[in-house]
């Protein structure tokens, strides 16, 4: 079941990797893929482990950082952006077809990865026109899936959940109000 | 006085040369630190370390320059079993696997589930895939009924006074104290869980004698251990403390006074056969 959904995923990209299904692990709705040495020694119960795949929710899969590097090394599809562009899709923004350096064959609705001019994987989206036929350079060409940003994005979210626990806490701490009857 | 801020090059997943031009090239003035292979310290940056792309692809860490030392310590981690108790945030279990070259296992306990999404943000970002992360006490190491060629304990200590202004605010010397006796719980149970002649790199961001000298004076006593000679930066260990004569191996313990790195104390031990 879990290669079902990564390769689906894989799939999207045209891409395929033969990953050795028994040494994949899920946790929750994690999955992990495990070192021989790992699968061997570590004991269940863990939170995280070897290299982080990806998660389900729902009906959809979240790929890790670490999936879509492997998937970037294959034949998959991919777009290298000029440095600019690359900075401004780690913020989180879409891709103007003018910051597009390289790989111009896809069509509407491909899934795509992303990667800098050092061909390192930022990222994916999903093309908004058919790249070889757009014509006007300032119209968005890849709309922004997931960005290496979100590890910033992950921290602020972690932090802010964390503050309204405390918050949560210490006014369960306070004393109370008596209530009028 | 505030420790200057230091990154660490991920070898593993870039050249230290390349990482460093393209830092350069966005206008961060990085100074090599002597007494580390792959640490550099920030001299001047106009806008966070920890938000460049370098960053978000895993090429370098932020670790201060004293932090970067007990990993270094080891004598050969490639392929071994290494256990880092107290894990969190996991600048040091990275840095593992780093010089492991991501090979062997690294399990890495953490008793808090708060922080162990950081770290396990932290690993993912920079690529580790040969460490397992546990929910659990250090001092319950040994329920996982694994043995360790090699232990890094960086253990929860009482901080330094002269690096943190509200220490007083935060903390009384009967922390000190408290934290004492729990760094040897956990020490005493590293050792449980450590091989045969197997190495521990003790190290706490503390300069109390209690939290350092004192307690390995405890584990020479009471635990098979012996303390190994290190050549890192820092200043031999003190063998007499509040009038009491220590165990002469003890020297070869480092003390980091602070200055451009955070106070620090760091320790070898190997179990003995």
């Amino acid at each position: 079941m879990a290669m079902k959904e990564i390769e689906d995923f894989m799939a999207q990209f045209n891409a395929s990797i033969a990953l050795d299904e028994s040494r994949i692990v899920r946790n929750r709705n994690r999955y992990y893929l495990l070192s021989k040495k790992l699968k061997q020694q570590v004991p269940k119960g863990f939170f995280y482990v070897g290299s982080y795949l990806g998660a389900v929710k729902g009906a959809s899969f979240f790929p890790s950082f670490l999936l879509l590097t492997m998937i970037a090394e294959t034949k998959a599809n991919k777009l290298v952006v000029d440095k600019k562009t690359a900075w401004l899709f780690i913020c989180g923004r879409d891709i103007f077809k003018k910051g597009i350096l390289k790989g111009s064959n896809l069509k509407k609705g491909d899934y795509t990865l992303i990667l800098n001019e050092r061909n390192e994987c930022l990222g994916f989206g999903k093309t908004t026109c058919n790249l070889r036929e757009e014509t006007d350079a300032n119209k968005v060409a890849v709309k922004n899936i997931l960005d290496i940003g979100d590890f910033l994005r992950r921290e602020k979210r972690q932090s802010k959940r964390q503050q309204r626990s405390r918050t949560l806490q210490s006014s369960r701490n306070m004393p109370r109000k008596p209530t009028r009857k | 006085m505030k420790p200057k801020q230091a990154i660490r090059i991920n070898t593993m997943n870039a050249s230290r040369d390349d990482v460093v031009s393209r830092l350069q090239s966005l206008g961060i003035a990085l100074e090599k630190i002597p007494f580390l292979e792959d640490g550099y310290w920030i001299c001047k940056s106009k806008f966070s370390v920890g938000a460049t792309a370098e960053y978000l692809l895993g090429l370098y860490s932020i670790q201060e320059a004293a932090a970067q030392i007990p990993a270094t310590l080891f004598t050969k981690l490639e392929d071994k079993t290494v256990l880092d108790a107290c894990a969190s945030p996991g600048g040091k279990t990275v840095q593992l696997a780093d010089i492991m070259n991501n090979s062997g296992v690294i399990v890495a306990p953490e008793l808090k589930k708060r922080k162990m999404f950081a770290l396990a943000n932290q690993l993912e970002r920079s690529r580790v895939t040969n460490t397992a992360v546990y929910q659990m006490d250090a001092r319950e190491a040994s329920k996982m009924s694994m043995k360790f060629d090699c232990v890094l304990l960086d253990v929860p200590c009482s901080g330094n006074y002269v690096t943190d202004r509200g220490w007083f605010n935060k903390r009384s010397f009967k922390d000190v104290e408290r934290n004492a006796g729990r760094q040897r719980q956990i020490l005493a149970e590293a050792v449980e869980v450590t091989k045969d002649d197997g190495e521990l790199v003790y190290a706490t961001c503390s300069l109390e004698p209690e939290e350092n000298e004192l307690n390995i004076d405890w584990a020479i006593a009471n635990l098979n251990v012996e303390v190994e000679e290190i050549s890192c930066h820092g200043e031999k260990g003190l063998t007499n403390v509040f009038g009491r004569e220590l165990d002469r191996s003890i020297e070869k313990c480092r003390r980091i006074w602070p200055g451009q790195t955070q106070g620090f104390f760091v320790c070898k031990l190997r179990r003995q056969a």
